[in-house]
């Protein structure tokens, strides 16, 4: 293995799984490197579920796809020593104790520790002799995210983890996730639609709409490259005549509007505008709606 | 959860927050500070920013590293930020409360220098 694979955890070229006819992921290329935190976004149906399962070795896929030096679809289990993964539709059985289940891990996972385990529940509220039946939505998770991370893992995939989870609870499961397992080494991919909550978590963000990849970037890079300008109801005429990707109204109270631009706006531009940082948000809005949804902002 | 103000970048805004609190005592002169995973989880940060900002404040002079220990209170550093606070103070903020007062034809001799018990 040579170095620049040990440092990059998952390698996809023109990567597509097909369902039928139908292309779930279209022709997309990214890498991530180690020690990231990547945020995967899309609409319901963009491809994210498919995914990861396609590097998880659960769905097929054409292409290239490296992960963790391995083929996902022919080395899976050599590959779940060093991944790990919770699915949108994990469940945990409803009549198993929490012990019962790290013993479970133990003898299933070569690199699970039940000692690791037992201390990441010890921060839950969940407790060892509890039935997974008396548990809460968000104690199940926990419990869930627990036993994953006591695993030692170079990659996690988290499908829309929180899924149904009170505020409370995802910040408990994300400060969980953040303080025990990542480790600057250690990569997390994870999906979501509560893309403003965890914005600030991320290094890294992969785009996809209708299969297709429409943004593979740092957050970092994000800054450099989208610029917002917040201005006055005024100048909005202006601002609309130098076409930018979105326009949307910010902060509370009224006139506040702004316009975001791919790029360095025009000089005038700037000088009618404060500069703020690009949201998420607003960048996934102008990147993934639909053509013929397309509508006026204001 | 915490929201940032889209005008500043994420990390001044942790770093002012971070300094904030030392001039609270929090964490006391001398002592650690929170290791970059605890500040990360807790305010749900990327660590690579939470980096960013205590790398701001050791810039600053307030923190200071310790080989192998990480990274401590630097001793003095309340009374600096103090001192900068104050500076800030009477720079920024008290020409604009003066000029108010003045306005409404406050003098000193109206204001209340004791709280009240």
């Amino acid at each position: 293995m040579t170095v620049a694979s040990q440092d990059t955890l998952v390698e996809a070229r023109n990567l597509s799984v097909l369902y039928g006819a139908r292309r779930a992921v279209d022709d997309v290329s990214f890498d991530i490197p180690k020690g990231r935190i990547v945020g995967l976004l899309g609409h319901n149906g963009a491809g994210k579920s498919t995914l990861m399962k396609a590097m998880v070795g659960l769905a097929r896929p054409q292409g290239e796809l490296k992960v963790l030096g391995l083929d996902p679809w022919r080395d899976r289990v050599a590959l779940l020593q060093s991944a790990c993964y919770i699915p949108d539709v994990a469940i945990l059985p409803r009549w198993v104790r929490v012990d019962d289940l790290v013993t479970l891990m133990s003898g299933l996972h070569p690199r699970f520790s039940a000692d690791r385990a037992r201390q990441l529940l010890r921060r839950t509220s969940v407790g060892l002799a509890d039935k997974v039946k008396t548990l809460s939505k968000g104690m199940v998770v926990q419990a869930h995210l627990a036993l994953v991370a006591a695993i030692d893992a170079r990659l996690m995939i988290l499908d829309e983890p929180t899924l149904g989870l009170d505020v409370l609870s995802r910040k408990a499961f994300y400060e969980m996730l953040i303080e025990e397992w990542c480790d600057g080494e250690r990569s997390v991919v994870i999906s979501t639609h509560q893309v403003e909550e965890i914005e600030s978590l991320l290094s890294d963000v992969l785009m996809l709409n209708e299969g297709k990849l429409v943004l593979a970037i740092s957050l970092e890079e994000i800054d450099r490259r989208f610029v917002a300008l917040s201005h006055d109801a005024a100048v909005a005429d202006e601002m609309a005549a130098a076409h930018p990707l979105l326009r949307y109204r910010v902060g509370p109270g009224p006139g506040g509007s702004a316009a975001l631009f791919d790029g360095e706006p025009p000089a005038h531009l700037q000088a009618l505008g404060r500069r703020m940082r690009p949201s998420l948000v607003d960048l996934f809005v102008a990147l993934t709606r639909k053509p013929e949804l397309d509508r006026t902002q204001f | 959860m915490q929201t940032w103000d889209p005008r500043q970048p994420i990390y001044q805004q942790l770093a002012d927050l971070l300094a904030a609190q030392l001039l609270d005592g929090d964490p006391p002169e001398g002592q650690a500070m929170p290791s970059v995973r605890a500040l990360a989880g807790q305010h749900l940060l990327n660590p690579l920013t939470v980096h960013r900002a205590l790398q701001a404040l050791g810039d600053e002079g307030l923190l200071e590293n310790r080989r192998g220990l990480g990274l401590y209170v630097t001793p003095g550093a309340r009374e600096r930020l103090k001192a900068a606070e104050r500076q800030r103070f009477l720079v920024a903020e008290w020409p604009r409360m003066r000029d108010r007062l003045r306005r409404l034809g406050i003098g000193p001799e109206q204001l209340e220098w004791e709280p009240r018990a």
